[in-house]
């Protein structure tokens, strides 16, 4: 049985905001670090999250397109950390 | 009756993903350095985001975009041990020391006890 | 006087015999004696098919060079040397190689590379930069040879490898295009071709950097497929493993660093199980160097499962069949996985 006054759509919604507190949670590691990596790997779980989020809206607000946001929203995440660890190790100092 | 069944089943997956998810967030935050904070961070991309994902197909269902979220799942699954293996190389390359515990004597507890959430 | 000692690194380029030319003429302007050690570097190592193969390229591309050193020193006084080097590791980016050169030049005393414009060792792409600048870190003097065709020539590719990476690439890309689109409207179809023409035309080279065998590599796709759900049940229990440790107050973890050698060969059957050990939480592959997989374990069960060699299994299950699989030991009975310290690092 379906509660009344909970649509689909709702719960969607509702998880959407609960793994944008996690992502809020998890910017105290962003922020505090200590090393670059920390921060890196923090990101990047959070550039997760992201992705997620933008899964779950596209049920929520029903926007089937939202995914393909989040395709390349999940590419863009990959490179960076390549990226930046890469970086980080080449130029030997920390950002 | 389709639909009911729908409906949990979509509930009980978008709530496994938040609850590994949340595990994965705990961790990061309480875990004392950064190759066993990557650990972790690989929950969120294997089942946080994998249950999630799954509970968006099943409300999507059979259609066009439902595709997406497999393929959304294939990427994260794919990129992303190789962005943490990245990093944990990095890490690794510029000098960070792991915390080891020694052949199972009380430093593991004692690594905890001064972890570096506490700053 | 004392000889003077050149380092010439060969690849199957066009500008080979040039530069082999340049080096020894060079070489012998200011020295009356000249000792030219002619190396190839491969980069994988010889137990894997392609390296097999690749050392029987090097020997000949070896002798081959070795006779027109001969030719170019004509009467002078001229000592030529070949070796293979790099047959017992798993070369992957210009800074191998320009260590094992490094170390090569300094166990034999040479003060001098002669390096072709063109040097393009293994797969791929060219590394003439790259390697000049991690040479330079490591103080060795090089010279570039000038050669009188610096144009681009690709590796010689047989016309059948190249059709079979076309053909890949191409329905690889044609297939991604069409999943985002709409696989029924002609105008997805027409561009989709097109898009997947020029993708496979620019970048198959760069996609398959290994040859492609038209009956075994759709079935280790199949194979793999059948990987998947293995990996998923994996993933499943060492998370909730994990997740257990972290929701406990007292957070009972015992990280420890476990060096595994693993029975798979390097590239992509290593990456996929570097990958796979990755994505389970409480295992993280922090090297990979070689077959020598270095890895940081949360708890002790995920060390254990490590131990045991399932995922090493299945991969080799993916890669070379049935019996392979079923053939090799854990790598804790071969004696191939221990708990190292955080020196190892």
């Amino acid at each position: 049985m379906i509660p009344e006054a909970f649509a689909l759509e709702e719960a969607f919604l509702v998880a959407a905001g609960l793994f944008v507190v996690l992502a809020i949670a998890m910017f105290y590691r962003a922020v505090v670090g200590p090393t670059t990596q920390d921060r890196l790997l923090a990101v990047n779980v959070l550039g997760t999250n992201t992705v997620v989020i933008l899964a779950l809206l596209a049920v929520a607000l029903d926007q089937p397109w939202f995914l393909d946001v989040a395709l390349i929203y999940a590419l863009l995440n990959f490179l960076m950390s390549v990226a930046i660890s890469k970086f980080t190790v080449e130029r030997g100092g920390v950002l | 009756m389709i639909e009911t069944l729908r409906f949990w089943a979509a509930v009980a997956l978008l709530g496994l993903g938040v609850f590994f998810t949340f595990v994965s967030t705990v961790g990061i935050l309480r875990l004392p350095d950064i190759y066993s904070r990557a650990h972790t961070a690989s929950q969120t991309d294997t089942l946080g985001a994998g249950f999630a994902l799954a509970g968006v197909a099943v409300a999507f269902g059979w259609r066009n975009v439902t595709v997406y979220t497999v393929l959304l799942l294939f990427f994260v699954f794919v990129t992303n041990p190789t962005a943490a293996h990245a990093i944990a190389r990095s890490a690794a390359e510029t000098g960070v020391e792991p915390l080891l515990a020694d052949e199972g004597d009380e430093t593991d507890a004692e690594t905890v006890a001064d972890g570096g959430e506490k700053r | 006087m004392a000889a003077n000692r050149v380092l010439v690194p060969l690849s199957d380029t066009v500008t080979v015999r040039q530069t082999v030319d340049y080096a020894v003429r060079s070489g012998l302007e200011d020295a009356d004696e000249l000792e030219c050690h002619l190396v190839v570097a491969l980069p994988y190592d010889e137990e894997m098919p392609e390296g097999r193969t690749q050392a029987e390229e090097a020997e000949e591309l070896l002798s081959r060079a070795r006779n027109w050193a001969e030719e170019d020193a004509g009467d002078a006084e001229v000592r030529i040397e070949t070796a293979a080097l790099g047959t017992d590791e798993y070369l992957f980016g210009p800074r191998d190689y320009a260590e094992i050169f490094a170390s090569y030049a300094r166990e034999r005393e040479i003060d001098r590379i002669v390096l072709d414009p063109e040097y393009q060792p293994g797969v791929t792409a060219r590394i003439l930069q790259p390697l000049e600048r991690e040479l330079d870190r490591r103080g060795v003097s090089y010279d570039e040879a000038p050669v009188d065709r610096p144009a681009r020539h690709g590796r010689l590719v047989t016309g059948g490898q190249r059709f079979d990476q076309l053909f890949a690439t191409f329905w690889i890309s044609f297939g991604f295009y069409l999943v985002l689109g709409d696989p029924f409207y002609w105008f997805d179809i027409v561009t989709g071709v097109a898009v997947g023409g020029i993708v496979s035309t620019t970048l198959a080279q760069v996609t398959f950097s290994f040859p492609l065998d038209r009956v075994r590599s759709p079935i280790r796709v199949g194979r793999f497929i059948l990987y998947i759900p293995y990996l998923l049940w994996e993933i499943v229990r060492a998370n909730i493993a994990v997740s257990a440790v972290i929701l406990r107050p007292s957070m009972p973890i015992e990280p420890t660093l476990a060096r595994v050698n693993a029975r798979v060969r390097s590239g992509l059957p290593l990456t996929a199980l570097a990958n796979s050990i990755t994505l389970t939480p409480g295992t993280l592959t922090v090297r990979a160097d070689d077959q020598r997989l270095l890895v940081h374990t949360l708890i002790p069960s995920a060390r254990e499962d490590l131990f045991d060699g399932g995922l090493e299994k299945a991969i080799r299950f993916v890669f070379y069949g049935r019996e392979a699989a079923g053939a090799i030991a854990s790598p804790r009975e071969r004696d191939d996985a221990d708990v190292v310290g955080g020196d190892e690092l």
